[in-house]
This record gives C-alpha cells, sequence and structure tokens, in this order.
C-alpha cells in the first residue's frame, strides 16, 4: 500500500523544498525496509492463482482439487427458504451471520459448521453486522422497523428504537461505534460499550440507499443519486465531503476493510476507483482503454472488497459473482449463484467469499483475498482468553467520535495547529508594530491646585510635552515601516481587519473540518 | 495452474504447553493499525487520568512528637534512619519503613537547632542555642551508652544551625558568624562573618572541600572559602532566606528558599542572578532539599505544604497537603530519593512517597515495562491541552487556592502596571527586567 508520503516522494515538485522532498525520500525508503523486513519475518504468504495465459478462470471444484482438503469447508451452499439473505462476518473470520427478508436470522461458526443460533423473527430483516468484540460475540440486526442486538444464542437483548428503518448497519470496532443508514435519510452512531447515541440526526440528502463505511477512518459514505458521494461524520450534521464521481447515478460504494480505496458503480455501469485521501482517481491499470474505471456489463450494485484488494461483484444481473483481482479488469474466478445474488461479503483473514442470494448463501475460496498475517488476537485462531484481553484493551483504547473525520479534510492528534500559529504570531506582530493607542498620546495630566502647584503643574506639562514628542516620532517610524512592509504588514499590525479569521476550538487538539475551504470546489454547483 | 491457498496450521497459533505464555500474532504493517496516533493519544490521555488516580502520596505519620519539630536530618548511609529534632530539647531516633520511634532522648535544655551525622561513624552531632553546647553522641547496640553523649562543648556563642563535612573531621557552626570547629580542637579554626547579622545555616560543599555557602539573616547569601580570610562573595538579596541546599550531583549549584514565596537555584560560577526562580509557594519557603539524584528539590513552607519541584523548571511538578499538616518547616529526601519526610507545626513528621502514583514493592517486568510506556506516552502528547490539563492539575484546599488566585491576582497587577508604565513612560525609563534579575540587590566581594 502506498501512502501519500510515498506518492509525494515521487512526485517530488510537491513537496514545499528540497529538505521537505529529502525528508519525505527518506521516510518512504524506511517505510520500505521496515515492509520487507516485516514480510521477511512474516508467518504465512498470500494465496494466489497462477494461471497459464489462454487457461479459464478456474470453477470451485477445479480449486478444489488443487488444494488441502482442509481448505474444503470454505466452499458450502445453503439452500434456505426464507428470502434473499444478507451475510456478515465477524471481525475475526470466526463467525458467520445471515439474516433473511422472510426473517430469518442465523448464525453458525462456518469452519466447523457449528451452529450458534438460529430463529425466525417473523419481520423482514434487511442488514446485519457483528458488534462488539470477538469474545462476546452480538449480532445487529436492521428489522423492518427497528433495530434489535442479539447475543451469541441468539436472545435479543436490544431494540434500537432510533435506529429506525435501517438499511445498512456498520461496526467501527475502534470506536465501538454502530453506524446506521436509513431509508429516511437518518444517520445514527450508537455507542455500544456505554449505550449513548453520539449522533443521531438527518441528512436531508433523501434516503441513504447506497452506503458504505471506511474502515481506517469510521467515516460513511453514500452515493446519491446525482452522482455525488457524500462523506458523513458523527459531529457534522452536514455532509463534510463531496465529490462527483459519476456522471450517472451512484449505485453501490464500496471500500477495502484498509486502505484509501473506495470503489464507486456509477448509473453508466462503470466502476471507478477513488482514493480518499486526496479525493482523485485511483488509477486502475490493465485496461488500456479508460484508466480510469472499468465497465461491469450488468452488474447489480452489491460490491466486496477484500484485505487484499479483490473486487467481487454481481454479473449477469444478479446470476453469477465474479472476482477481479486488484487493479484488474480481467476476472480472476466467477461462480453462479443460485439465486439472485443479494449481499457479498470477503472473509477476513481467509480465502473465502460468502455471497447471499434469493435462494440462500453459499461460500467460495478465492485465493489470495485474505491477509495472511494478522496483528493481535483478532484473527480465526486466537483463543478466547486473548480475546477476552483484547476486548479489555479495546475498551481501554476506546478512540472518542472526534476522531472520525475524513483524511481529505487533515486534522487529527499530531497535525500541527498551523491557524493556532499564525494567529499567535499575528497577534505578536501587531503587539509589536503596534502603534500608540489614541488614549496614550492624547492623555492629559490633571493639574494639581495648591500650594507650590504651579511649578509642579509646569514640571509635568514639560514632561507630557517632551513624551508627545516621542510618541508622535515613533508613530511616524511606525507608519513608514508598516508602509514599506505593505499590504501584509497593514494586515500583520492588525490596521485592516482580517476576513479570514477561524475560530480556534477550545480543546485545541482537533479543529472542526472549516467550510468555505478548498474542498468548495468539488461540491457540484447545481446543489 | 498454481493454486496457493491460504491455509493456517492451529499448531503455529496455539501455546504448546499450559506453561507457555499464549501466542500473540504481530503484523506491524501500517495498514493494519490505521489511527495509530489517535489510539496513542487515547492511551496517553488514560494514562494521565491512572496516574492521578493512583496519586496517594501520603504514607503515614510518624506519630506525635509532643512538641514542635525544629530539624530533621536523615542518615547518611542507612536508608531507614532519620533523626528529628524538638523544641524542648528532645532528639528522636526514627524506623522510616515502620514509622516508629526507635530511641528517644533528652539532648538539651532549649530548642535543637543543629543536627547532623558524621559521614562515616555511627555519631551524630546535636546543638542548641539555649544552653549554647554541642554534643556528640554515639548510635550503638547498647541503648544505656546513648542516653549520654560521647563529647559535648560549651561554646562562647548561640549557634543557629550546624554541618558536617563531607569527608574530613570538620564541621561548621552557624551563629553570629560562621564557625568551622575541628573535632580535635577545642578552639574554632576559621571564622567569617559579613556584617553583623546572624548567620542562620551553613552549609559545606559535597565536592569542593573548601567551599561553604551560608545564608544571613541580612537577606543576603555568603559564598565562603575556607583557606581564605573573608567570605568570596556576598550576594544581597531582596528576601531573607531561611535555608539552603547544595546539589548532590551538580555540586557548582545551589539552591536556598526565601521569605518572599520563591525557591532560588543559584549557579556558583555566575551569582549576578539566580539561575531559575521556582514560584508557586503562597508563603514563606522555610525549607529546600536536593534529591539524591541532583534532578529534583522539594521545599516545605509556611504555607502548609510542600512542594516537588524539577530542577530548572520554575513550576511545581506535585504539591502535598493533608487537612492536619500545619506550617511545614522541614522536609527532607530519603536517600534513595523515593521517600520524602517532612516535619511541620502539628508536631508531627510525615512521611510521602516522591513520585505520588509510584507503586511501591516490587514491580514485574511487565508492570514495569506498562509504566515505562505510560511515562513515555504522557510526555509525547505532554502539550496537548487535554493531557496537560489533567497531568498538571492538583486539587487544592479552598484556603490555598484563593490564596492562589491572590498571588496570581497581585502579579498580574504588577505586570500590568508595568507595561502601563512602560507605555506612558517609555522603553528606556522602564526597561524590561527579566524574571530572574528582579531578585538580587547585589553582589558584593
Amino acid at each position: 500500500f502506498q501512502t501519500t508520503m510515498d506518492v509525494a516522494a515521487e512526485d517530488s515538485d510537491q513537496m514545499p523544498s528540497g529538505f521537505h522532498a529529502k525528508a519525505a525520500a527518506k521516510a518512504a525508503r524506511l517505510r520500505r525496509e521496515a515492509a520487507k523486513l516485516a514480510s521477511a519475518a512474516a508467518l504465512e504468504s498470500p494465496g494466489g492463482i497462477e494461471s497459464r495465459p489462454g487457461e479459464w478462470a478456474p470453477t470451485q471444484s477445479k480449486l478444489l482439487r488443487r488444494v488441502a482438503v482442509a481448505a474444503r469447508p470454505g466452499h458450502f451452499e445453503l439452500s434456505l427458504q426464507y428470502g434473499p439473505y444478507s451475510v456478515a462476518y465477524d471481525t475475526t473470520g470466526r463467525l458467520l451471520a445471515l439474516c433473511g427478508r422472510g426473517g430469518h436470522v442465523a448464525a453458525f461458526e462456518w469452519r466447523q459448521k457449528r451452529l450458534m443460533f438460529e430463529s425466525q423473527v417473523n419481520e423482514p430483516c434487511h442488514a446485519l453486522t457483528w458488534v462488539g468484540a470477538g469474545s462476546t460475540p452480538q449480532l445487529a440486526v436492521a428489522h423492518s422497523n427497528w433495530t434489535y442486538i442479539y447475543d451469541a444464542q441468539g436472545l435479543e437483548l436490544h431494540c434500537l428504537k432510533r435506529l429506525h428503518k435501517a438499511n445498512k448497519l456498520f461496526w467501527l470496532p475502534r470506536h465501538w461505534l454502530l453506524a446506521a443508514c436509513t431509508d429516511t435519510g437518518h444517520l445514527h452512531w450508537q455507542d455500544v460499550s456505554t449505550g449513548q447515541t453520539v449522533a443521531s440526526y438527518c441528512g436531508h440528502h433523501g434516503p441513504l440507499r447506497v452506503s458504505a463505511l471506511h474502515p481506517d477512518s469510521g467515516c460513511v459514505l453514500t452515493g446519491q443519486p446525482n452522482g455525488q458521494l457524500c462523506i458523513w461524520t458523527p459531529l457534522e450534521k452536514r455532509p463534510v465531503v463531496k465529490i462527483l464521481c459519476c456522471p450517472a447515478g451512484v449505485r453501490a460504494v464500496a471500500t477495502a476493510p484498509a486502505g484509501h480505496a473506495v470503489y464507486t458503480l456509477g448509473g453508466d455501469s462503470r466502476l471507478r476507483v477513488w482514493d480518499i485521501r486526496c479525493l482523485r482517481p485511483l488509477s486502475v491499470s490493465d485496461s488500456g482503454a479508460d484508466a480510469a474505471s472499468i465497465r461491469l456489463f450488468d452488474a447489480a450494485p452489491q460490491l466486496a472488497v477484500s484485505q487484499r484488494g479483490l473486487l467481487a461483484c454481481p454479473v449477469r444481473q444478479g446470476a453469477a459473482l465474479m472476482v477481479l483481482p486488484a487493479g484488474g479488469a480481467k476476472p480472476l474466478l466467477s461462480h453462479p449463484s443460485p439465486g439472485r445474488l443479494s449481499d457479498l461479503a470477503f472473509c477476513p483473514w481467509e480465502d473465502v467469499l460468502a455471497f447471499g442470494h434469493a435462494r440462500g448463501l453459499g461460500s467460495v475460496l478465492v485465493p489470495g483475498s485474505g491477509e495472511p498475517n494478522p496483528d493481535g488476537a483478532v484473527h480465526p485462531l486466537s483463543g478466547k482468553r486473548q480475546r477476552r484481553e483484547a476486548e479489555v484493551r479495546g475498551l481501554l483504547d476506546k478512540l472518542p467520535p472526534e476522531t472520525i473525520a475524513p483524511p481529505a479534510v487533515g486534522g487529527g492528534v499530531n497535525a500541527v495547529d498551523a491557524e493556532g500559529i499564525e494567529e499567535a504570531l499575528a497577534r505578536k506582530r501587531a503587539a509589536v508594530m503596534a502603534l500608540p493607542s489614541d488614549e496614550v498620546r492624547q492623555f492629559q495630566p490633571r493639574r494639581r491646585s495648591g500650594k507650590a502647584s504651579g511649578e509642579l503643574n509646569r514640571k509635568v506639562g514639560e514632561r507630557w510635552q517632551r513624551r508627545r514628542m516621542e510618541l508622535r516620532q515613533l508613530l511616524k517610524s511606525k507608519k513608514r515601516v508598516l508602509a514599506e512592509m505593505g499590504d501584509e504588514g497593514a494586515d500583520a499590525a492588525g490596521g485592516r481587519k482580517t476576513k479570514k479569521a477561524k475560530k480556534v476550538s477550545q480543546s485545541g487538539e482537533l479543529t472542526k473540518p472549516a467550510t468555505g475551504t478548498f474542498l468548495d470546489r468539488l461540491i457540484p454547483k447545481a446543489d | 495452474m498454481k493454486v496457493k491457498l491460504l491455509l493456517r496450521n492451529p499448531q503455529d497459533y496455539l501455546r504448546e504447553t499450559a506453561d507457555d505464555i499464549h501466542k500473540l500474532a504481530r503484523n506491524p504493517a501500517p495498514e493494519l493499525h490505521p489511527m495509530s496516533a489517535e489510539t496513542e493519544y487515547v492511551r496517553a490521555l488514560n494514562a494521565a487520568k491512572l496516574e492521578r488516580v493512583f496519586a496517594k502520596p501520603f504514607l503515614g505519620c510518624f506519630g506525635d512528637q509532643g512538641d514542635q519539630l525544629s530539624r530533621v536530618c536523615m542518615h547518611p548511609r542507612a536508608l531507614s534512619l532519620c533523626l528529628s529534632g524538638c523544641v524542648d530539647g528532645r532528639v528522636a531516633f526514627w524506623n522510616i519503613p515502620r514509622r516508629s520511634r526507635v530511641l528517644q532522648l533528652d539532648a538539651h535544655s532549649g530548642c535543637v537547632q543543629g543536627l547532623c551525622w558524621h559521614p562515616e561513624q555511627d555519631l551524630f552531632y546535636s546543638c542548641c542555642d539555649t544552653d549554647r553546647t554541642l554534643k556528640a553522641w554515639r548510635v550503638g547496640d547498647d541503648l544505656v551508652e546513648f542516653s549520654r553523649p560521647v563529647s559535648q562543648r560549651h561554646l562562647d556563642f548561640a549557634p543557629l544551625n550546624l554541618d558536617h563535612h563531607v569527608s574530613k573531621d570538620l564541621f561548621a557552626l552557624s551563629g553570629d558568624a560562621v564557625y568551622l570547629y575541628d573535632s580535635r580542637r577545642s578552639d574554632p579554626v576559621g571564622q567569617w562573618k559579613w556584617g553583623s547579622d546572624s548567620v542562620l545555616q551553613a552549609r559545606f560543599n559535597p565536592t569542593e572541600w573548601h567551599l561553604l555557602a551560608a545564608v544571613t539573616k541580612d537577606n543576603a547569601l555568603l559564598l565562603i572559602d575556607t583557606r581564605q580570610r573573608e567570605p568570596l562573595r556576598r550576594i544581597r538579596c531582596e528576601f531573607r532566606q531561611n535555608a539552603l541546599c547544595w546539589n548532590p550531583q551538580e555540586p557548582f549549584v545551589l539552591a536556598t528558599a526565601s521569605d518572599d514565596y520563591n525557591l532560588y537555584s543559584w549557579d556558583a560560577r555566575r551569582l549576578a542572578s539566580p539561575a531559575c526562580v521556582y514560584r508557586g509557594h503562597t508563603n514563606a519557603a522555610m525549607d529546600v532539599d536536593f534529591a539524591p539524584t541532583g534532578r529534583e528539590l522539594v521545599s516545605a513552607s509556611y504555607d502548609c505544604t510542600v512542594r516537588l519541584w524539577e530542577s530548572g523548571r520554575s513550576q511545581s511538578r506535585d504539591v502535598y497537603h493533608t487537612k492536619r499538616m500545619y506550617r511545614v518547616f522541614a522536609a527532607r529526601y530519603s536517600l534513595d530519593a523515593r521517600f520524602i519526610v517532612t516535619a511541620s507545626a502539628d508536631f508531627n513528621l510525615r512521611l510521602w512517597k516522591a513520585r505520588a502514583s509510584e507503586k511501591l514493592g516490587a514491580l514485574t517486568p511487565r508492570e514495569r515495562a506498562a509504566v515505562n510506556t505510560a511515562e513515555a506516552l504522557k510526555q509525547k502528547y505532554a502539550h496537548h491541552p487535554q493531557v496537560r490539563r489533567i497531568v498538571q492539575h492538583r486539587h487544592l484546599p479552598k484556603r490555598l487556592y484563593q490564596a492562589q488566585l491572590e498571588m496570581k491576582a497581585i502579579r498580574g497587577k504588577q505586570r500590568r502596571k508595568e507595561v502601563n508604565r512602560r507605555e506612558h513612560r517609555g522603553e528606556d525609563k522602564e526597561p524590561f527586567v527579566p524574571e530572574r534579575d528582579r531578585h538580587v540587590r547585589g553582589v558584593d566581594e
């Protein structure tokens, strides 16, 4: 993965000076060396398919013949009757949950096929996500009206009436937040550890039917019918960033579990990839025709991206799924679906993809989709004790919702408060260059009365006369200096009121994303 | 076609036996650690909060002495022993960890003005101004021996303090002048004086064997070389310096506790102005002591608080107070720089931790690593407003807090008046004087 620093290091005219270019190049070199060392020490290597030129994408049966028998649990099909299914893996990749529009809710350990619970809730269920840490798994399911949270045994723990008509649920593990987008156009952010509602507001951008979470920053991305992609944070009731990403409406948005890539599928059937840090298209290589997009014919609007950048999408109007390699247009593999595809989900840390369709769900092997080397206790083979300890540490390290900000807007804990520094400098300059105040120049000493006051008054008057002359000289010299400095100086001296005075937040750690900045150019004129 | 599927061997992730620790997978790639800066910041915040949660510095009282304590003296070699001198002439010998009195003896008929240990022998000296005696006591296993002094000498003057040389058999008595006595001779070996007022305290420099510093009643600090007849320098301060202490690790540095609520640290090589002004107390600073590391100071004040400072930083690191502790007259660091013993006007000696949130007792390696990490995180994010607010804030009782606000208002008023005067009279008539240069009236040679 490249970062902005790497990109900038290669493009040295983006750096303000040679010093910065050298520093960025050195940092990039150190990062590359560190990555090399890390990969040398890595336990596992990623999967993949090496096919000869002209060979077709392999079928599942072909794959199963070429891999170890231990991989077989990754390929299965379940025929179920309760409507199109949505699927969700938990963050460890051990548990798979499903919910159907017919009211079927179930969760099981997919590798051992051990059922955790299964129930019929008699209400259409639209979306689901695992919440909490892996040690006490809880499942949040969006029913037709409200959202319910079930525990590992299927008992209903909570009914979240505020999350009304949610069509997509997201789990932010570092913030312990459950985010939801609803058909009524509302966005909700609920803290699952304390139960507090962090934010709940109407976005005033119509029903939010197309949405995705950007896991690295915790922002919710929604696609609008006018082709805009909006980025939402809990602290702002308006989208923080809006970019026009498609000439037609946005039909699907997806993000990789890690990294800065955002995939949008537009009404013109083109898949575009954006870099969320600079809000520019990431070029999609392989296809020479249109470097910025891939044409996906007859693609239904569900996309899933794996940890290693593989993209899964339905084709032939949901009759089959196709997996594209990272940055490529030639499919890696495809698989027919018994029913019309309704949901896709890559299993984290494993080379497995689950898909839900109108007649049940299935799971296929996708070599090279999972990240081989996990960090910490969040992986399928972690023990119960480790997961419990990781849960406690996760709660201690819970990030406040103020840290949710799109990378493009900047800020962050270690960002330099350039505004504050500039304001402080301006104040100091103004203090130094301050012109003597009128009060001082026009001060008249009071006249004393009484014995020997005449002499005293004369002396005081003389003293003040001398002081007034001094001040006049000072005023003249300062004005001369200011004139030489020009407009900049006048601003610095506070002679002219600075129009762009930005307010600095009291906490000082993170400033609210300021509107009226360069990002406004990205807002389409016809809003 | 070559296919490789990611398959993990559970044995690589499980521990081999129940005696092993659990294996933890590690991948330092930054893609797997998003928002690491924010996580670190949250950890720094939590570390700061936990430090305040565990900040319980008061360990206990040594027990009611029955009368006001005048002096505290730590044993130069044994960690757990200290002496205290009382205004009614009693000297008590304490076991610090147990906070119990080992022995008490009626040393003098008046206030015990000086107490110090011999650096090598098991011998300590005490002096009193009412009976004008200097007594030497031997500490032995036989407690009977203890009740009578080994030697006693009568002085011509009323001694106000006492200090023993680091290695030679010399001690310095301060009274109307600074007298240098040799233990084998009955008459003083040397005498130094500047002015007519008495000398409150004289201390030997830890490495320069001929150098002494003394503080006098007429607001002066003296630097004396015992090889010369007259003192080397006299620094005339605005207010009286009540106590002084040499830095054990940087022996050219000297700290004094002043009546103008400040402490000053002086560089003996350049005495024109203090090296640092330690501001924080709201009443006269009565005593100052350096930590054996030379990096920290403790001060006892008439405002019933004890403040801890980092050498060179003018804001105090911590402030200790109790409802029952009245005017604090003495504060001493223990030899391992972990504890502080204070003597106050409520007749009690108190034991405090030098690091308020330190865990006493053995730390496991993981605990130590966690403590060090927390410390490093707090330092890294020390400038962030939320972290700084938590780390710096100390609760003070209402009267102390009001006193602090009053001092702040007074200083604010003084600064404002200065600024106004400068604006009205001009820069040349009202020059800007830095804080350091405001406290010394002059240096005489």
